[in-house]
């Protein structure tokens, strides 16, 4: 389910640190006073002290310490490969010799390993499936044997409000396996700052979780009931953590059953509570306080042939929606779009609507809707840029903000609004011209910066594709118009051209454009090539 | 014109002993503005304490926002602290200049009024001054150090100022401080910031153009220059324009609807190259007489009044051409969002515990002094970009700014800052617009459409009349409505 932005101070639980750093040694006992008795050197091995009853088994023979390689891509020199940082996070063994984990702790990797306890190799791991949407991962090792001895965890259901859960993983404290334990404090939706635009149940722990514990088993009964992904920094917040439940999980599991994550589908529509007395006798209501009221129906959504603003949603699969939102299902009353968040694309819902007082049945075919991909985080992606005669454009998403953290009004309204006003009809990329690599061929130009490209030589220009297009052309002169009023940006190509070497020499740009966002998939076999 | 250069007189008055007459009194200030979010509404009384500066004819000279929204100014004399009540003659809040009378004359007598210095120039030292609390006079010296067009706290258009770096002492109540040079008022303090000692000034030259005005028969206020333009540095874009001959000039970008300049005939694409005989250079500036270059927006706003016809000399296309102008001021009423709006209450109309107002600049400055980042940003951006997104003019943005819960808003009292698009399907422009749409209901109800979700919101018109006394009374409105 996608919502609109939500700034929230949380914190991904996988512990980065620098390729430089050390690792802190393990701590030895301290020396004994020189002026005794000389007693026996201090033992090498740190011994485990037995503890009372482990309520959910050995789980050393299913946890993993996963170390990643990640190249985070540079939005401000997208030309560049990207920082290089390392991190460490947790996963588990489940069937199918697979390895449970968080997608954000697999993400842009570049290499993974994974290590076990009692197990002095390192294995080199690679990525299954990730899921961007929901912070799920699936890794494996391709090392014989290495699953032979290790036990697959089952998983739960959802666990009650206050009962005791156990968290497992390698945060920060030490290298081997760490265990906290907490309550089940708050089931509810929340965003998943993975990626900033979904959001999905998620149950909130008061056990102690830090970086290291992402994509750890959270326990009860013998049985996984969540992945920890995502707390609060400690000052903002104390003991507010969360894991993805099971629910999630199952359906992450399901998508995949296919070969490929597909993703969740949304309705792409807003709607409103029909709780005013007149606005339901306007609408031809009965006083049953039953029914939503359809507000916007995003064109590229899966609504736009069926449904129209002004319509109301009666039932969804026969569920009656209140006139609150809320549909009853399995028990539990929740709003009506959980009914689409278990559902997978191209299954298809059932909707009983009002529409000028008339009843009518219609059948939506769910899918993912493209334009609200750059109000998220995007990962495992080559951003996509052109640089031509210095001046640099780049669509506008979210890590492109986060990059620049521009503060110009059309850039932030272009964000904001583009799937809601539909912007993405005309601009399907919004173009910003970002950043300008000073050149005598642009030295005049600083004052285009942060502007948005409207058309070019009369031209509309809607995506990056037709911009680098128009810039392979050479007429006598390129007049890009941007949005707003403010004068032409005017080149001169045979300019560009001459300028062209000096510009990529003296900035160190290895490419002048990357339109292709994916690079192609590697199978398994390949990715372990280096 | 060859440039004259002012003899720099010693900006300090005479020795002590021969300024036995003071040309300041003090000026207190009670006002009340309007409370935006409950538009039947004032404020908190605010209380000012200010410097006025004496000026012949019986009158005070102080800066407008001082008296903005003013419910009473008295007028008291440093010396004795006798008081006496007074009139807002005059008030320019864009050049952010005000007249006071007493309601006396006499009360003045024995004070020496101001003349102007008209001629202060980079380098020339002027005197800030200020009062002790037992009415002594208190001088500080500063150096000015740039004269340049710059915006006025109303940030309509641009206008002359002096920067001046000055250590000014504290001293209560100064608000409005003069700045004097040789016993005669240069300017008057626009905004100090103590912790760079920069002062900005009013210059004499705004005040003249001021006093000419009020002296009309009808104060008409400083000419708009009504377009946006770019430096033409860039040869690419001088030949873009087919610039013909020298660089020169600045580039329209775009035309305010409804000005004089639009009126003559100017369009986006031409080259301004001159003003009468003053020619532009590439970065927009001409060569003054006394302050060398600086931008030619200067010639439209202090050297020329409202009514005065003024010859633009352009190239179109590398065509010179000549447009003749009357220049005019642009009224604050005249935008599709006001910049200002003051000393008046603001519009609304209330519909059954829905707020509608106009959308202005004022009604976004409620939310403070950072109302850039705070005030709804869809708002801020419509406002920003009017003349762009209106390019017709000629109307207003109404709004629902907020619902009262009340029996015919149950379920919509979430509802804040939206735009109106219609109201029983006719299109709303105005408040006016929508008075007039709500009195048609369709089929006994009253439709309201906005631009955002939730789109439509829907009224009984019986209920909504039924109850409007009830409403009336629980939230102290004492009238549902208040059109211009």
């Amino acid at each position: 389910m996608k919502r609109a932005i939500i700034f929230i101070w949380l914190l991904l639980l996988c512990g980065r640190h620098l390729d430089a750093q050390q690792d802190t040694p393990p701590p030895f006992p301290t020396q004994p006073n020189p002026s005794a008795k000389p007693s026996a050197p201090a033992p090498a091995i740190v011994p485990v002290p037995v503890t009372p009853p482990r309520p959910n088994g050995k789980i050393q023979n299913s946890l993993v310490r996963i170390t990643v390689t990640e190249a985070e891509p540079d939005y401000k020199a997208p030309w560049n490969a990207g920082a290089i940082q390392r991190g460490v996070g947790a996963g588990f063994v489940i069937d199918g010799s697979r390895i449970m984990t968080n997608a954000h702790v697999v993400s842009n990797s570049r290499y993974l390993t994974v290590e076990r306890e009692g197990d002095p190799n390192k294995y080199r791991a690679t990525v299954l499936f990730v899921a961007h949407d929901c912070d799920l991962a699936l890794i494996t090792v391709s090392a014989p044997d290495f699953f032979k001895n290790m036990t697959p965890l089952k998983f739960g259901g959802i666990p009650e409000l206050e009962s005791t859960v156990s968290a497992y993983g390698y945060p920060i404290g030490g290298e081997r396996m760490s265990v906290t334990a907490g309550i089940v404090s708050r089931i509810d939706f929340q965003l998943y700052t993975h990626s900033s635009i979904d959001q999905h149940l998620a149950i909130q722990i008061s056990a102690q979780i830090n970086p290291g514990n992402s994509g750890g088993p959270v326990m009860q009964n013998g049985k996984v009931i969540g992945v920890a992904f995502q707390g609060y920094s400690g000052d903002v917040a104390q003991g507010v953590a969360y894991m993805v439940p099971t629910p999630v999980i199952r359906r992450f599991l399901k998508d995949i059953e296919d070969g490929r994550y597909n993703g969740y589908v949304d309705l792409a529509i807003t709607y409103s509570k029909l709780q005013n007395p007149a606005q339901r006798k306007f609408l031809g209501l009965k006083d049953d306080d039953r029914g939503v009221l359809v507000t916007t129906v995003v064109a590229a959504g899966p609504c736009a042939k069926v449904l129209r603003q002004g319509d109301v949603l009666l039932a969804m699969d026969d569920h009656p929606i209140a006139s609150d939102s809320n549909v009853e299902l399995e028990g539990a009353r929740v709003e009506f779009p959980e009914v689409v968040e278990r559902k997978f694309k191209g299954d298809k819902v059932k909707l009983n609507i009002w529409r000028d007082k008339q009843p009518m049945t219609v059948n939506v075919e769910l899918n993912t809707v493209w334009p609200y991909a750059i109000q998220g985080h995007r990962y495992d992606v080559r951003p996509r840029y052109v640089v031509y005669g210095g001046l640099l454009f780049q669509p506008l998403n979210l890590d492109l903000i986060d990059a620049y953290q521009p503060t110009d009004l059309r850039i932030r309204h272009f964000f904001d609004y583009f799937v809601l006003e539909q912007i993405y009809l005309e601009h399907p990329d919004v173009i910003v011209l970002t950043n300008i690599l000073p050149d005598p061929i642009n030295t005049y130009l600083a004052a285009y910066r942060g502007g948005i490209v409207d058309e070019i030589n009369g031209k509309k220009i809607r995506t990056l594709e037709e911009l680098a297009k128009t810039f392979s052309e050479t007429p006598d002169r390129f007049v890009v118009k941007m949005i707003g009023e403010g004068p032409p940006l005017v080149l001169d190509p045979k300019q560009v051209e001459a300028a062209r070497e000096r510009i990529k020499t003296r900035y160190n740009v290895l490419k002048e454009q990357n339109l292709e966002e994916q690079p192609a998939a590697k199978t398994p076999q390949e990715q372990n090539k280096i | 014109m060859a440039p004259v250069f002012a003899k720099k007189e010693p900006a300090l008055p005479a020795p002590a002993g021969a300024q036995k007459q003071l040309s300041l009194v003090r000026v207190n200030v009670t006002g009340q503005p309007y409370d935006y979010f409950r538009p039947w509404q004032k404020k908190a009384p605010f209380s000012k304490r200010a410097l006025g500066a004496v000026l012949p004819q019986g009158r005070v000279l102080v800066t407008a926002d001082l008296v903005a929204n003013e419910n009473y100014v008295e007028l008291e004399r440093a010396e004795s602290g006798e008081k006496i009540a007074a009139k807002v003659k005059v008030v320019d809040y864009e050049a952010n200049l005000a007249l006071l009378e007493p309601i006396e004359k006499k009360f003045l007598d024995g004070l020496s009024p101001l003349e102007l210095a008209l001629d202060t120039v980079v380098g020339d030292r002027l005197a800030a001054w200020q009062l002790e609390p037992t009415g002594a006079l208190v001088v500080t010296e500063g150096l000015v150090t740039t004269v340049q067009m710059m915006h006025y706290p109303m940030d309509v258009g641009q206008f002359l100022t002096y920067r001046m770096s000055i250590a000014m002492q504290y001293r209560e109540n100064s608000y409005t401080v003069p700045l004097v040079k040789n016993n005669k008022l240069a300017g008057l303090l626009l905004r100090y910031d103590s912790r760079s000692q920069l002062l900005d000034a009013i210059p004499a030259p705004i005040i003249t153009h001021f006093l000419k005005d009020v002296q009309t028969e009808h104060y008409r206020g400083f000419p708009s220059v009504g377009f946006s333009f770019f430096p033409t540095r860039d040869p690419q874009l001088r030949s873009f324009a087919g610039e013909t001959g020298k660089p020169a000039g600045v580039y329209v970008t775009s035309v305010e609807p409804n000005t004089p300049v639009g009126k003559a005939g100017l369009q986006v694409g031409d080259i301004v190259t001159a003003i009468g005989n003053n020619e532009i250079d590439p970065t927009g500036n001409y060569v003054d007489p006394l302050y060398g270059k600086i931008e030619f927006t200067n010639l439209i706003t202090s050297h020329a009044y409202a009514g005065d016809a003024l010859a633009l000399k352009i190239q179109r296309d590398g065509k010179p051409m000549q447009l003749n102008v009357t220049l005019d001021h642009r009224s604050e009423q005249d935008y599709v969002v006001p910049p200002y709006n003051l000393d008046q209450p603001p519009a609304y109309y209330v519909l059954g515990g829905l707020i509608f107002q106009e959308l202005s600049r004022q009604y976004l400055k409620e939310w403070g002094g950072n109302w850039l980042r705070e005030a709804p940003q869809r708002f801020v951006y419509l406002d920003h970009c009017q003349s762009e997104l209106f390019p017709e003019g000629h109307r207003r943005i109404v709004i629902l700014s907020q619902v009262l819960p009340a029996n015919n808003t149950i379920g919509y009292e979430d509802f804040a800052y939206l735009t109106v698009t219609k109201v029983n399907g006719k299109e709303i422009s105005s408040l006016g617009d929508l008075a007039e749409a709500v009195q048609h209901p369709i089929n006994g109800f009253i439709k309201i459409e906005t631009e955002e979700d939730p789109k439509q919101i829907e009224l009984e018109a019986t209920q909504v009349a039924a109850e409007a006394p009830a409403l009336q009374e629980t939230y102290g409105i004492p009238s549902l409505q208040r059109l211009e």
